[in-house]
This record gives structure tokens, C-alpha cells and sequence, in this order.
């Protein structure tokens, strides 16, 4: 019997050890020591992405002694939302978080974010949502409610390669072309044909909606229309996608994600084997590692007449858990993420364009050349369509499709019937 | 009279007693287990047949609908592929490595310094999958860095796309999936041959039988036991791969690595489709245990218990 309660109690110590263990010393959730509240926040990144917040977060806990910040990242973007998501349905969220425009409409929808309108037009707003630019909000914004702010951009503009071009015997400069509003879709492609027959690679494109549906902004075609995919079915967006996968397989594109480490879409540019490279300001970091960088320039994705036209932009979003611990200094340290010193500080020397207005300078530092291009995409261009991002893994299903196409696995109308079904099925 | 038919009695008190006392002992130990098994594998395991009949994005209200998701499951051509692949799987890596293992663990039974062997080959079993993975990535690359295809190309051969390719892939998972678990095979066998009697052997020497034919007719059929206890294992843990094939190949980009186990994964966490997931994680489970019962089956005609 003796052996019996020695036993229970040992069970009962190691489960009251374990529990203390547990719990960071029994202090109540998201909160520290002296008052101090534990402010947890998460995104993604590889370790060089996280260094680049370590100065606004020395910043932050100066200026608010009264908040730790604690970062939970993940480094690979694919593994990020499943995990977030996990965290919020199991009410483990952190209090402030990034979402991917992939994923921002199902957590909208979902309910799982704080609405932030009423916050941003506050008084403790160092954000407002006018601040942001109208396109880039996508599927952050529903009936007229913000549910996450843009925290950076990336513009997708077309990187080319001068040395490539002249070898190739192309002697006009895009970008050139483009402030005279001769920068067609026929231009562009004519180009990439001349590139082609000087043995090298037209463009380099990654499968995503940034490339694909810019393509099909340039034949004048349409992605939705009224809720509904139609780029299978629309006679631009259909003729757009014929011709990439016709480009495809004459090796006058180049699919980014089936390119060998090796020798990679960065590593094809920098040996000068492509004329374009389809990409945003993230581009520079490849270039500054290997390139001349006086070779490069960018211009937007071409239209069908020359005019300019709303190029996509890749954002992601800062949200508020609306199950946050500490909602106010969640807030507080939102606003100041975005703000424009915010931005100003954690994109100095990074691979993003500011989302707000008024930073601008940390584009405009002189390179590329045309680097403005970076702002005017950002100011009228479009982030992913919220019909598309409001279905989980719709964007993906999509590109999964259209990789079929792009490698010849599956011929183009059978590849375009697949695409609406496979869309059809996620939508209905 | 009565003395005597009391006399039993007190022993019988006794008895009921230390059966009594034995019973809290044994429930107190077996009570974390039982419980454990309820909270983590029962309890699951209902909810997941629940999920499976309904409709569920993982926040919202959930629909009934029936067997609607495991038919929906059941046509459709990714899940059918990811079945098929993992049957390629199971059907490359269960009978190479068993038999891999099962000659390795014989040359090893008979020679000096085994244990050093032993070791060798088991190292690859407590290394990290994600380690494992991506010192594999490196070998199996197809670029001028890919140890495989470069010394191939030494040899005027042109290796494939391992990674790459969606006809090779499973070969190149196959190969990591075998390298990576032959060392416990190795010592599962090691015991095996432990259990024959040498005298067996040695009257089989005697009589003038070769090595090839001991091992043919003797060690073979007197290691069936433990050749159907890994086959059993070794089906089932090839049919549950994942972990090693998420981090070698990212299944996302190539159609030809997509398992089950990963369609579970992506219905689930990547579609938010709590109850297809389910679904396909049920139609695993019950072609799991088909196939291992065919197993249990088949083991009446193949495994001999008799020594």
C-alpha cells in the first residue's frame, strides 16, 4: 500500500512538474514579468528574411518597454499557412500574424481576424486605410471592411537583360519603348522569338498568377468575370495561354520551377542565356550576388496597345488574431509594422516595394534605372482576384494544371478543359 | 465437520484478495496506457469517421453528407494516383529491401567483426528522415552537384531527373526508403537467424548440402516468421510515407511523388477540406488493413513455425 501512494504521488509530482514546465514558470498567457505583455507574432521567411526585422524590433520594445516581441517563424512558405491555421482552430494563434494573398480570403471568410477599419482611421493609427493603395488590398478587403493590411509588395515587372537583347541583335530597349507607348504585347514577343533564334531563352517566367495572368492582361484577355473563371473560355486570356504553352515547348520560355538547381532561372539570367525574367524588386538580391549590375533593367509586362495597364502584385497581409490575448498592443505594433517608418526601416536594403504611401525612397535609391516602374505597377496594379483567393488552394490547383500544359504532359485544349473542371470543382 | 469445511476458506479469502490487489496493480498500470490509447487513438480515430461524413473547411458550420466524400475520394484522379504511386512504393521497396536485408543479415551471421557492420547499417535508421532527405537531395540531384548522375555521366551513362522526373521519382524514393531502413531489417534478421538451431545446419553440412541449398531449404523457411512479421511492417510503413518524401521531393511541384498520406495532408491542410481528408485517411486505413490481412492470409502457406 505504502509502495502504492509512494507511486501516485511520484505521478502526481512529475504531472505538476510537467505543467510548471509547461506554462513558462505559471505566468498567465502573453504576459511576462513587471507588467510586461508577451506579444507573439508570426511569418515566414529563411533566417536572412527574419534579420531584416531585427532593427524595427530593437526599435519597437525601445520605444514600448511595455511589450515583448516574440517572433514565430516558419521557414518555408509552403508549411506556413498549415500551420497557422492549425493554430487557429486549436485558439494557439499567435496575436498578430502574416497571411500569403493565397490564403487571406479563406481566413476572412473563416471569421478568424480582427477588423481593422475602425482601428486604422483611430486615433493611435500610424496607418491609415487610405494609406494603402486601393488594388493591392484584394482579399483583405470584404464589403467594405479591412481584415489585413498590405505589409509590403512586390510588383511583378519584366527584368531584361541588355547585354542578351544586343547579342540577340535587338537593338530598341524596352523600357525606352515603354515611355514612348510602344511596349506592345506583339513588340514583346517578337523579341522573345529574335532571343530564341540566337540561341537563347526569350523569357523566364515562375508558374504563378503574378506572370500567367500579367500575360493575359497583355492580350487584352480576362482572368473572372462576374465570379466566374473565363480564362479558358475568353478569346485573349485563351489565345494568351496558347501562346505560353507554344513558348514552353519551343524552349522560347522557360518554366522557373522545373529549371535544375543548378542552373536555375537566377543563375540563367545572370549568365546572360535569357533576354526577360519575370519578377520583382526580390530580383536584385540575385543580381547584386553575381551580376554586372549595369546590365539589368525592368519594364512593365507589355499591353495590347502600348498604354499602360494594371500589372499583379504580390502582397501579403497583416492580420490581428480575433482571439488576440493582448488586442491594443497587437494594434499598436501592427500600426507601427506598416507604418511608413516601419517600412522605411525594415525594407531599407530589402528585396520589397513599401505598401504605403510616402516611402518610396527605399525604391528610389537608384537602381535599377528605371526603378520607378516598381511604384507605378504597386499604384494601379491588382493583387491576386478575390474570387480566386477566397477558395483554399484554388490558386494552386490552377497552377498545377497549367504546369501540365507548360511541359506538354497534357495537350492544350484537353489541358484547358482539366483547368475549368478542376476549378469548377473547387468553386461550386 | 464444520472445522473442516472451513478450512478452505480462509486460503480462498486469501486468493480472492491478492487477485483483487492484483487487479489495482495491473489497472494502475495499465490505466495510463488504456487511457492514452482512448484520448489519442480511439477518440481520433471516431472523429475522423465523423469528419468523414460531413463537409468541413475547418471553421464553419459542418454538412452531412453522407459517403458523398469518400466516393468523390474514390474517382478522383489525383487520390487514384496517389494510390497507385504508393502501391509503386510498397511493391520496389518491400521486396528489394527485405531481401537486401535478409542476404546482408546472412553474410553477416557467419563472419568476424559483425558488430562493426551492425553498426554501419544502422545508422541510417537513427539519422534524422529530414537529414536523410536532404543529404540524398544532394546525391540524387540532376546538375552538375549530383553525386549519382556525375559519376554516372563518368561512365558515358545519362542518369534521369531522379527528383525531377514523375517516372523516376518513386524509383529515387524507393532508394532512399530502402538505404534508410535496411539496417533495422538487418537486425530484425539478425536475431531470426539466431533462433536455428546450429545443429540443424550442421547435420545439413554433414549430409553434404552447399551453402546455397542450406539457405534455400533450412535458413529461408526457418526465418519465414520473421520475413512475414517485416514484410507486414514494411508494407505498412511504405504505405504511410511521408515525412522523408515531403522534404526529398516537394510533392506540390511533382505529381509523381504524391503518396496518400500527402493527399491526406493536402486536403486537409492545404484545402481546408476537413472531410475528403478524412476520407482519403479512412480508404488508407482500410487498404492498409487489407492488405494486411491478405498478408495473414497468404503467411499459411509461406511461414513455417516449426522448428
Amino acid at each position: 500500500m505504502k509502495r502504492a501512494i509512494a507511486l501516485l504521488a511520484l505521478m502526481a509530482t512529475t504531472a505538476a512538474t510537467a505543467a510548471c514546465s509547461g506554462s513558462g514558470g505559471g505566468a498567465a498567457p502573453g504576459a511576462a514579468g513587471d507588467g510586461q505583455v508577451v506579444l507573439r507574432w508570426s511569418t515566414w521567411g529563411t533566417a536572412d528574411d527574419i534579420k531584416l526585422y531585427e532593427g524595427f524590433t530593437r526599435d519597437f520594445e525601445k520605444r514600448h518597454p511595455n511589450i515583448k516581441l516574440k517572433l514565430e517563424s516558419v521557414s518555408d512558405y509552403a508549411d506556413y499557412h498549415p500551420k497557422l491555421f492549425t493554430q487557429l482552430t486549436s485558439k494557439t494563434a499567435p496575436d498578430v500574424f502574416f497571411v500569403g494573398d493565397d490564403n487571406i480570403g479563406k481566413f476572412v471568410s473563416s471569421g478568424v481576424l480582427t477588423p481593422l477599419e475602425g482601428l486604422l482611421a483611430g486615433p493611435d493609427s500610424k496607418s491609415r486605410p487610405e494609406d494603402f493603395f486601393e488594388g493591392i488590398y484584394g482579399g483583405a478587403k470584404k464589403d467594405g471592411r479591412i481584415y489585413g493590411v498590405p505589409n509590403d509588395t512586390n510588383p511583378e515587372v519584366l527584368w531584361f537583360d541588355k547585354k542578351a537583347l544586343k547579342e540577340a541583335g535587338i537593338g530598341e530597349n524596352p523600357a525606352d519603348l515603354y515611355a514612348a507607348g510602344q511596349w506592345t504585347m506583339d513588340k514583346y514577343l517578337d523579341m522573345n522569338a529574335e532571343l530564341k533564334a540566337a540561341g537563347k531563352a526569350g523569357s523566364i517566367f515562375w508558374n504563378w498568377y503574378g506572370s500567367t495572368y500579367s500575360v493575359i492582361n497583355g492580350f487584352g484577355g480576362k482572368v473572372w468575370d462576374g465570379g466566374r473563371f473565363v480564362a479558358t473560355t475568353d478569346a485573349g486570356a485563351r489565345k494568351a495561354l496558347q501562346t505560353l504553352a507554344k513558348g514552353y515547348q519551343d524552349k522560347t520560355f522557360l518554366s522557373a520551377d522545373v529549371l535544375p538547381e543548378s542552373n536555375s532561372a537566377s543563375t540563367r539570367f545572370l549568365k546572360h542565356d535569357a533576354g526577360f525574367y519575370a519578377g520583382g524588386r526580390w530580383v536584385i538580391d540575385s543580381l547584386r550576388k553575381g551580376g554586372e549590375l549595369d546590365d539589368y533593367d525592368i519594364v512593365p509586362f507589355p499591353s495590347p496597345d502600348g498604354k499602360p495597364m494594371p500589372g499583379a502584385v504580390a502582397a501579403s497581409y497583416m492580420a490581428i488574431n480575433k482571439d488576440a490575448r493582448n488586442p491594443k498592443e497587437a494594434f499598436t505594433f501592427l500600426t507601427e509594422f506598416v507604418s511608413k517608418e516601419g517600412q522605411l526601416l525594415r525594407l531599407k536594403g530589402g528585396g520589397a516595394v513599401p505598401s504605403i504611401k510616402g516611402a518610396e525612397q527605399v525604391v528610389l535609391d537608384g537602381y535599377p534605372q528605371h526603378a520607378q516602374t516598381f511604384l507605378d505597377v504597386r499604384d494601379t496594379g491588382f493583387a491576386n482576384y478575390p474570387d480566386e483567393v477566397a477558395v483554399p488552394g484554388l490558386t494552386a490547383a490552377i497552377n498545377d494544371e497549367l504546369l501540365k500544359v507548360w511541359t506538354g504532359k497534357v495537350p492544350f485544349d484537353q489541358g484547358m478543359t482539366e483547368l475549368q473542371k478542376a476549378v469548377d470543382g473547387m468553386t461550386s | 465437520m464444520a472445522a473442516i469445511a472451513k478450512a478452505p476458506a480462509r486460503p480462498a479469502r486469501a486468493g480472492r484478495w491478492v487477485r483483487t490487489r492484483d487487479g489495482w496493480w495491473a489497472g494502475l498500470f495499465l490505466g495510463p496506457q488504456v487511457a492514452f490509447l482512448l484520448v489519442f487513438l480511439v477518440l481520433p480515430l471516431g472523429y475522423a469517421v465523423y469528419l468523414s461524413l460531413v463537409q468541413w473547411d475547418g471553421f464553419g458550420p459542418k454538412t452531412f453528407v453522407g459517403l458523398g466524400n469518400f466516393t468523390a475520394q474514390l474517382t478522383d484522379a489525383d487520390f487514384l494516383r496517389a494510390v497507385w504511386n504508393t502501391t509503386k512504393l510498397a511493391l520496389i521497396t518491400v521486396p528489394v529491401g527485405l531481401a537486401l536485408a535478409v542476404l546482408i543479415a546472412a553474410g553477416l551471421a557467419g563472419i568476424k567483426g559483425s558488430n562493426f557492420y551492425r553498426v554501419l547499417y544502422f545508422m541510417p535508421v537513427v539519422t534524422s528522415s529530414v537529414a536523410v532527405a536532404l543529404i540524398w537531395q544532394v546525391i540524387l540531384a540532376d546538375d552538375d552537384n549530383g553525386v549519382l548522375n556525375s559519376t554516372l555521366r563518368r561512365f558515358g551513362l545519362d542518369g534521369p531527373d531522379w527528383l525531377g522526373d514523375p517516372g523516376w521519382v518513386i524509383v529515387a524514393i524507393a532508394i532512399v526508403t530502402v538505404w534508410s531502413s535496411l539496417g533495422l531489417n538487418v537486425v530484425i534478421f539478425l536475431a531470426g537467424l539466431q533462433t536455428i538451431p546450429p545443429q540443424i545446419v550442421e547435420a545439413a553440412r554433414i549430409d553434404g548440402a552447399s551453402s546455397a541449398r542450406i539457405f534455400r531449404s533450412i535458413t529461408l523457411p526457418m526465418l519465414s516468421p520473421t520475413i512475414f512479421f517485416s514484410t507486414v511492417v514494411a508494407v505498412i510503413s511504405s504505405f504511410q510515407a511521408f515525412d522523408q518524401i515531403y522534404v526529398l521531393v516537394n510533392p506540390a511541384h511533382n505529381e509523381g511523388a504524391r503518396t496518400i498520406v500527402y493527399q491526406v495532408y493536402k486536403l486537409g491542410f492545404k484545402d481546408f477540406q476537413f472531410g475528403m481528408s478524412s476520407a482519403a485517411a479512412l480508404i488508407l486505413l482500410v487498404l492498409t488493413l487489407l492488405v494486411t490481412l491478405v498478408q495473414f492470409a497468404a503467411q499459411k502457406r509461406f511461414v513455417h513455425y516449426d522448428s
